[in-house]
């Protein structure tokens, strides 16, 4: 019996305790329930003094089951993904993708609000909010430069607040954040916006660059400078040394053979020495046994040839002397013999020359007297002549040039004849170059005739006025 | 929660208030901090963000009205 009693109440108590477990609800921290169905007896809120259902939160209560319903209201936060293409205050279009994060109030005015209107949708809570805030998004970029929307954070947050907050009141919502995660840029505003800036650092790390590496070529090429002088000292010193190690060493190479040539010296000088004195022995020698006696011979010769030749000297004067006197009588007897038949022979000389001279006068005088006779009458002649051909050619002055030239030439056997009259009419003719001479003057006497004749010829053919005296004269001369 | 809790409370500017713009305070409430909506209380006032604020009147729900200490 007592174990039944036991048993039964076991059973109520576990009933009891799964009466409590059904009836009792917890709200979690992150959740609020929302009671309705009683009228809640001790209002401490004017919310749920005006509407009636009850919200608890972060606490436990007892819930009747079949009379009260209880819902859960997440106060969790949400996100709504914005992505919207929308122009900025610049009128620059941008596309814009942002983030929003809210949650559901925490205060019982929010959590009523939100409770009235998503309580059966909270699903939907995220897309109706997107709905709600593309269009404040929009607004808030067009209030706003890009310039402000990359660096003022607090001027987002402001305008977000500002054109969102009380519409999100109205929801029972309140905004976290809003966040713009990517601004797509088609008209490269934002990269053109940078683009100065880097320009002007990349110059400066270009110009950085440069000096650096120009620094660190003349830091370079003085270390050069510096190891190459370093070099050179170095070389220098090692030249130096090497000269003195090898000026010592071939001090000592030269130690023996210098040694040994200064030793042979010394026996070379020595040997000289001993040469010189047996010279000097050999000198000696030959003084005593050729010179001397050589130089008694030469005097002894030298005194005979002097005396040889002093008495050969007197001997040819005396003898000169004889010859001498002798000559002169020689010529005094021929002066004289030569003297008188010169005289003789001058004075035959002088009288034959006497009677040839008279002879030759007498006959020069006689020849010249005969020869200017013959010469006279010549002369008239041919003046006669040339005066009867002067007339004939003034007489034939008008006739042609070539009658005168017949007549001429007729005439020339007999021109000729008369000028070679005067030789045949000479009888003695004396002619210094003989019969060469002769034969000139016949020539020339010819080849005067000839000529004549040619110059009365081009006389007579240049004109006839006094040409005919012209070639008379020519004749005459000829003939003379 | 009723006006008096909330009025009086000390909090920290966290958008600045100027004049006639929506400022932010946060507040420590309900064991934690809220942000609220806040305007000045002198309408002329200028609140920089960091500066220490009272509480001198409260909108249900999210709206106060701030002096600077």
């Amino acid at each position: 019996m007592a174990q039944v009693i036991a048993v039964a109440v076991a059973a109520g108590l576990l009933f009891l305790v799964v009466l409590f477990k059904l009836m009792w609800r917890v709200a979690e921290p992150n959740e609020a329930l929302v009671i309705s169905g009683l009228r809640e007896h001790t209002p401490s809120d004017q919310v749920s003094e005006s509407l009636g259902f009850k919200i608890v939160t972060g606490k436990g209560t007892l819930v009747i089951p079949g009379v009260q319903t209880v819902r859960r209201l997440s106060l969790d936060l949400r996100e709504a993904e914005l992505e919207i293409d929308c122009v900025t205050h610049q009128g620059i279009p941008l596309g814009i993708k942002g983030v929003v994060i809210f949650k559901v109030g925490d205060d019982y005015t929010s959590i009523a609000n939100a409770a009235r209107r998503f309580l059966d949708q909270q699903d939907n809570m995220d897309h109706r909010v997107h709905n709600v805030f593309a269009g404040h998004l929009r607004a808030i970029v067009g209030n706003m430069t890009v310039e402000e929307m990359i660096r003022d954070r607090e001027k987002l947050t402001q305008l977000t607040r500002e054109s969102s907050g009380t519409e999100m009141e109205k929801l029972g919502l309140i905004v976290d954040s809003l966040q713009i995660q990517e601004i797509v840029d088609p008209t490269g505003y934002i990269e053109n916006l940078g683009r100065p800036h880097a320009a002007a650092v990349a110059s400066q790390a270009r110009i950085a660059q440069a000096s650096a590496d120009r620094e660190a070529t003349e830091r370079e090429q003085e270390a050069e400078a510096l190891k190459a002088e370093a070099r050179r000292a170095s070389q220098v010193k090692q030249a130096s040394y090497q000269a003195e190690i090898d000026q010592a060493t071939a001090q000592a190479k030269q130690a023996g053979p210098l040694s040994e040539a200064s030793a042979k010296q010394e026996v070379v000088v020595q040997e000289t020495k001993v040469a010189e004195l047996e010279a000097q022995r050999e000198e000696q020698k030959l003084q005593a046994t050729v010179r001397k006696p050589a130089d008694a011979r030469a005097y002894e010769q030298t005194t005979l040839a002097k005396a040889d030749r002093d008495a050969r000297i007197s001997a040819a004067e005396a003898h000169a002397k004889e010859v001498e006197m002798q000559a002169g009588a020689n010529a005094q007897r021929v002066k004289l013999e030569a003297a008188a038949e010169a005289e003789h022979v001058r004075l035959a000389a002088s009288a034959q020359a006497e009677s040839t001279k008279a002879i030759g006068q007498a006959e020069a005088a006689a020849t010249e007297a005969k020869g200017r006779a013959e010469g006279e009458a010549v002369r008239a002649k041919g003046m006669a002549e040339a005066e009867a051909i002067k007339a004939r050619a003034d007489a034939l002055a008008e006739n042609q040039d070539a009658v005168i030239g017949q007549q001429l030439a007729e005439q020339w056997p007999a021109i000729v004849e008369a000028a070679a009259k005067p030789f045949g009419d000479v009888d003695q003719m004396i002619v210094l170059n003989g019969a060469q001479g002769l034969s000139e003057v016949l020539a020339q006497a010819l080849s005067q005739g000839a000529t004549g004749l040619q110059l009365a010829r081009n006389l007579l053919a240049e004109g006839r006025n006094g040409n005919g005296k012209a070639a008379a004269k020519e004749v005459d001369k000829a003939a003379d | 929660m009723a006006d008096h809790t909330m009025i009086g409370k000390m909090g920290r500017v966290t958008g600045a208030i100027t004049p006639g713009h929506l400022g932010e305070v946060m507040i420590p409430v309900r064991g934690g901090s809220e942000a609220f909506h806040a305007y000045a209380a002198d309408g002329d006032d200028t609140i920089p963000t960091g500066k220490r604020v009272v509480v001198v009147e409260y909108y249900p729900p999210r709206t106060v009205v701030v002096t600077p200490m």
